[in-house]
C-alpha cells in the first residue's frame, strides 16, 4: 500500500513521449500511436460510452473538412459555446487541425457578452451545444457580420427550425466527408502547413475590471507547456481523469484536455456541472485536477455527514485522521515514517480514511492537483491526512497555467512551490510582485497591444500582478493580488485574501470578500453555503423560509460570526475583521458576481454592494 | 411582514413532515394575518397538501410547531382543530356520496350545539350556492365535480369557521366553474371576514385571488411576497404563469434557471 511517506510513482517523464511541434501535429500522431486505445468516455443514456482514439480522429477529420467546405481558411477564428463535452474536444482540435484559432466562450455568458467575444476574436463560425446556446447567439447575430455559420452539437427540440447560416454537427460533418472526396488531401496540407509560431488557441480573462482581454496563445507554447507538465504531475494511459471545468478556462484546456492529447490518460466527461459529486465517485480519477471551490465542497460534505454518523465512526474517523496528520507532518518535515506509525495508518485507512476516500471518489487517485485560485493550507493538509498527495500548482491564462508547483515528496501547506523546471519565476526587487518568463509565456492580447506590453516587460518577463515572498528553498509564497491590498486608515497593509481563505474554509461559507481599503476597520461581506447553512437551521428549529429570510435569521448570523471569530483569533488585532454582512441572494454562474469558477468578484461586489458596504461602517 | 403578532391568525413555524422515510415538507414557515387570503403555490409533489393536513391534524409533523389563534395546535387531533375554528376543505372535495346533500352539510355542524346559528349558516350557505338548495334532498355522489366542491366548501362553512383550508378547488373543474367558485370565495372571505389559506396549481386563479403567496419546491418555500409582487418575478411569469419570453427563434424548448429572486 502506498502511503504519503512513498511518493516514488510519481516520478517526472522527461523524454518526449508523442513527437510533434505544434498541437496539432501532437493530436494527429497521437491518434495514430494510440489508434485502438479509450481516449474518453461520456455518458449516453445513463450509460458510458468508450470513444477511441481512432474514432476521435474520423469524427475531428470530417469536421475539420467540413470547416474546410465552408471556407475556412488558415489563420481564422472559430468558437465553442459548449459545456464540457466530447463535442466540444472534436471541435476544438478540428478548427485546430483547420489550421484555425480556436475560442473557447462560456456556457452561462450572456448574449452580450458573446458577441463581445465573437466580434472581438472576429469569429467566423460558432459551435454552440444546443438549442439553449443557440437563441443567445441568434439574439446577436445581426451585430456579428463577419459570423458565417453557427454549428449546433444537439439539435434536439430544432426538428423544425430552418434557418441558412445554422447546421447540426452532423450535417457539418456530411459536409466533410463530401469536401474530402474532392479535395483528398486538402486537410492534411492544412496539418502539416500548421507552424508553431502561430496562434493556436484564445483564452479570454473573466475581466474583473473592463472588458474581457483575449489571451493569445500559440502552438508552440502550449506544446511547451505540456511536455513540461509531464515534468511536475506525470501522468500516461493507464490514468484515469474527469473532464468538467469549464475548456475555455486554461486550467482545462491546458491540464485537461492537451494533456491528455499529449499524455494519452483517458478523458471522462462529466453529465453536467451539476453531477459532478456522483460522477467523481463512479470515474474514480487517478489524477484528478481541481480548483479550490471543488476541494473545499468535497470537504465540506465529509464534515456534514460525520456530525451525523454515530460516536464510533466519529472516533474512528477522528483517530485516523490524527494518525495521517502525524505521517503528514513526519513527511512534510523531510522525517522518515517509522514502520509502528505505518501500520497504524494501514488500519485507520481500513477503518475510516478509505471510506471517506470513496465517498468523495479519490480512493484510487494517485495525486490531485488544486490551483487557479488560492487554497487553504489546513485543506491541503486534511487532503494529505487522507494520504492523497495534494500538489498546488499557481500560474495564469498568460503563463499556458502551471509556473510554479509543489513536489509532491516536498510540500509546504501555504506556499506555492518552487518554479516549475521549464519556466523561471522570480520576485520583482522592488514591488515582490511575482514575474514569469519562459515559452510558455503567451504571445499577447488580442488586439490590445498596449494591454501586452504592460504584462510582458522588455526582457520576456510577465508580470502576474500577485505579489509574495521566496524562501531559502526557493519556495514562493502568495501574499495577495497586487491591487487587492488593502491599507487600512491606520496605515496597515492587509492582505485580504489570507483572511478569505481562512473564511472559505468554514463548512457554512462558500466565499468571502473582504473590505476596508483606507477605512478604520475590516469588514467583509459573506456568501453562505446553503445546503449547510440549511440543514444548520433545520437541526435547531430556525425559522426561515427563503434564502434571504435564511440569511437574515439571527442565529445564522451568529453562526457565521463564530465562524470568523475563529479565523480572526489568528490574525492580530488590527487584521481582524469586526463587522460582516450576509449576501441576501443566492447567486449562480450566470450572476455578474461571480466568475465562471464560481469566486466572488471583489470590485463588482465593492461596487455592487456599495450601500450595504457604508452601513457597516457607519456608527 | 411587518405586520404584529395580533394580526397574525395562522403560524407555521419550521414544520417538517413526513410519509414514512420521505420528507415531504422540510422545514416550512409562512403565516397568514386575520380576515386576508393566503397562498401556496408549486407543482405536483411539491408538499402542498401535506402542509394543509399538517395544519389540520391529519398528519403529525416530526418537528416545528403549528400556532391557530395565539394557541398551540400541533398535532392536536382534527377534530379539537375544527372546533377550534379552523375547517380543512381537502383535495378531491371528499363528500359522503351516499348522504343527502342537506346531510352531508350537517356533519359539517356536527361539532355545534348552536342550532339557532346552524340554520342561519345553512341559509347562508344556500345564499352562496343556490344549486345546493336545490339539490338539498339528493345523494351527493349524484352531483357533478363543481357542485361537489360547492357542497365540500359549504360543509367547511358550516362549522363556522374564522379560517378555512381550501386545497385545491379548482381540481377537474372548468375555467368557468373554478372562476365562479373563486368568486365566492372572495365573497365568504369579504363578507364574512373568514381567513383563507388555499393551496393551488392554478397559479394565476391563486394570485389574482389572494393576498400575500409563497411558492413552496421540493417541501421548501423558495420565495415569499405579496401577490400583486409575485406577479411581476420573472420565475413566476415564466414557471407558473406560463408566459415565456419566445427567444429569438420564436419557440422555446429549454428551460432558464430558477433563481427565486
Amino acid at each position: 500500500m502506498n502511503g504519503l511517506w512513498n511518493v516514488d510513482k510519481l516520478q517526472p517523464r522527461l523524454d518526449v513521449v508523442v513527437p510533434g511541434e505544434t498541437m496539432t501535429a501532437v493530436f494527429w500522431n497521437a491518434a495514430a500511436q494510440r489508434n485502438q486505445q479509450v481516449f474518453m468516455r461520456q455518458k449516453q443514456l445513463g450509460l458510458w460510452q468508450e470513444w477511441t482514439w481512432a474514432r476521435i480522429a474520423a469524427a475531428v477529420r470530417e469536421i475539420g473538412d467540413g470547416l474546410l467546405s465552408l471556407g475556412f481558411g488558415p489563420g481564422d477564428t472559430a468558437s465553442i459555446l459548449a459545456n464540457t463535452v466530447i463535442d466540444w474536444v472534436l471541435a476544438d482540435l478540428a478548427v485546430l487541425s483547420a489550421g484555425g484559432v480556436s475560442n473557447g466562450i462560456y456556457p452561462t455568458d450572456a448574449a452580450a457578452q458573446v458577441e463581445y467575444l465573437c466580434a472581438d476574436s472576429r469569429t467566423r463560425v460558432v459551435f454552440v451545444e444546443d438549442d439553449e446556446q443557440l437563441d443567445k447567439v441568434l439574439s446577436v447575430r445581426e451585430q456579428l457580420p463577419r459570423l458565417e455559420k453557427i454549428v449546433v452539437f444537439d439539435t434536439e427540440g430544432l426538428r423544425d427550425f430552418r434557418d441558412a447560416r445554422v447546421i447540426s454537427l452532423a450535417e457539418l460533418r456530411e459536409l466533410g466527408r463530401a469536401h474530402a472526396w474532392a479535395h483528398p488531401r486538402q486537410l492534411d496540407e492544412r496539418i502539416a502547413g500548421c507552424r508553431p509560431e502561430d496562434m493556436a488557441i484564445l483564452v479570454y480573462t473573466s475581466g474583473t475590471t473592463g472588458k474581457p482581454k483575449g489571451a493569445m496563445h500559440s502552438h508552440a507554447g502550449i506544446v511547451f507547456t505540456i511536455r513540461g507538465y509531464n515534468t511536475i504531475v506525470a501522468q500516461d494511459e493507464h490514468d484515469e481523469r474527469m473532464c468538467f471545468l469549464p475548456l475555455c478556462h486554461i486550467a482545462e484546456r491546458l491540464g485537461g484536455e492537451y494533456f491528455a492529447v499529449y499524455t494519452g490518460s483517458v478523458l471522462n466527461f462529466v453529465e453536467n456541472p451539476e453531477t459532478v459529486p456522483e460522477n467523481v465517485r463512479e470515474i474514480a480519477p487517478t489524477v484528478f485536477t481541481a480548483v479550490p471551490r471543488i476541494w473545499e465542497k468535497f470537504y465540506s460534505s465529509v464534515t456534514i455527514s460525520i456530525r451525523e454518523s454515530s460516536r464510533l465512526q466519529q472516533a474512528a474517523y477522528a483517530w485516523g485522521l490524527s494518525v495521517g496528520q502525524r505521517i503528514a507532518d513526519r513527511v512534510l518535515a523531510g522525517e522518515s515514517v517509522g514502520a509502528a506509525l505505518k501500520l497504524q495508518f494501514f488500519l485507520a485507512r481500513k477503518l475510516a480514511l478509505d471510506n471517506v476516500r470513496k465517498l468523495i471518489g479519490i480512493d484510487r487517485a494517485r495525486f490531485c492537483v488544486t490551483g487557479a485560485a488560492p487554497i487553504s493550507p489546513d485543506l491541503v493538509r486534511w487532503y494529505l491526512a487522507l494520504g492523497v498527495p495534494m500538489v498546488e500548482v499557481w500560474g495564469m491564462t498568460e503563463s499556458c497555467g502551471a509556473a510554479t508547483y509543489t513536489p509532491a515528496a516536498r510540500i509546504k501547506p501555504g506556499m506555492i512551490g518552487p518554479a516549475c523546471p521549464y519556466n523561471e519565476v522570480r520576485l520583482d526587487p522592488d514591488t515582490n510582485e511575482l514575474l514569469i518568463r519562459g515559452s510558455n509565456v503567451f504571445m499577447g492580447y488580442l488586439n490590445q497591444p498596449q494591454k501586452t506590453a504592460e504584462v510582458i516587460d522588455a526582457e520576456g518577463w510577465l508580470h502576474t500582478g500577485d505579489v509574495g515572498t521566496q524562501d531559502g528553498d526557493g519556495y514562493f509564497r502568495i501574499t495577495d493580488r497586487m491591487k487587492d491590498i488593502i491599507i487600512t486608515a491606520g496605515g496597515k497593509n492587509v492582505t485580504p485574501s489570507e483572511l478569505e481563505n481562512e473564511l472559505k474554509f468554514s463548512p457554512y461559507i462558500t466565499d468571502a470578500v473582504v473590505i476596508g481599503d483606507r477605512r478604520a476597520y475590516l469588514t467583509a461581506i459573506v456568501m453562505i453555503d446553503l445546503e449547510n447553512v440549511e440543514k444548520f437551521a433545520q437541526d435547531r428549529d430556525i425559522p426561515f423560509s427563503n434564502y434571504a429570510s435564511l440569511t437574515r435569521a439571527q442565529p445564522v448570523k451568529d453562526l457565521v460570526w463564530a465562524e470568523i471569530e475563529r479565523v480572526n483569533a489568528r490574525f492580530a488585532r488590527v487584521e481582524q475583521i469586526k463587522k460582516f454582512c450576509l449576501l441576501e441572494t443566492q447567486l449562480s454562474a450566470e450572476d455578474e458576481e461571480l466568475t465562471p469558477t464560481m469566486k466572488l468578484k471583489r470590485k463588482l461586489v465593492e461596487t455592487k454592494y456599495a450601500d450595504r458596504i457604508e452601513a457597516m461602517y457607519r456608527a | 411582514m411587518s405586520v404584529t403578532a395580533a394580526d397574525v391568525i395562522l403560524r407555521l413555524a419550521n414544520i417538517e413532515s413526513a410519509y414514512g422515510p420521505i420528507r415531504a415538507i422540510r422545514g416550512v414557515s409562512l403565516q397568514v394575518e386575520r380576515g386576508r387570503i393566503g397562498t401556496v403555490l408549486g407543482s405536483n409533489g411539491a408538499g402542498k397538501s401535506t402542509i394543509l393536513k399538517t395544519i389540520s391534524g391529519i398528519i403529525d409533523p416530526r418537528k416545528g410547531t403549528v400556532e391557530f389563534a395565539g394557541e398551540d395546535i400541533t398535532a392536536h387531533d382534527p377534530a379539537v382543530v375544527v372546533q377550534r375554528g379552523l375547517s380543512h376543505v381537502p383535495e378531491g372535495r371528499e363528500v359522503f356520496p351516499l348522504l343527502s346533500v342537506h346531510d352531508n352539510l350537517m356533519m359539517g355542524a356536527y361539532t355545534r350545539r348552536d342550532r339557532d346559528a346552524v340554520g342561519r349558516d345553512l341559509e347562508a350557505v344556500y345564499g352562496y350556492f343556490p344549486i345546493l338548495r336545490e339539490r338539498s334532498r339528493q345523494e351527493a355522489g349524484l352531483l357533478s365535480g363543481g357542485q361537489q366542491q360547492m357542497l365540500s366548501i359549504s360543509r367547511a362553512l358550516m362549522a363556522a369557521p374564522q379560517m378555512i383550508l381550501l386545497d385545491e378547488p379548482s381540481l377537474g373543474l372548468s375555467p368557468r366553474l373554478t372562476r365562479e367558485i373563486f368568486e365566492i370565495v372572495i365573497r365568504i372571505n369579504r363578507e364574512r371576514g373568514t381567513t383563507l389559506l388555499v393551496v393551488e396549481q392554478n397559479a394565476n386563479m391563486a394570485l389574482n385571488v389572494a393576498d400575500y403567496g409563497y411558492v413552496l419546491e421540493n417541501g421548501r418555500i423558495v420565495m415569499e411576497d405579496t401577490c400583486a409582487r409575485l406577479r411581476e418575478k420573472d420565475d413566476i411569469k415564466e414557471f407558473y404563469l406560463g408566459m415565456k419570453q419566445a427567444g429569438a427563434r420564436g419557440e422555446r424548448r429549454w428551460k432558464k434557471k430558477k433563481t427565486w429572486r
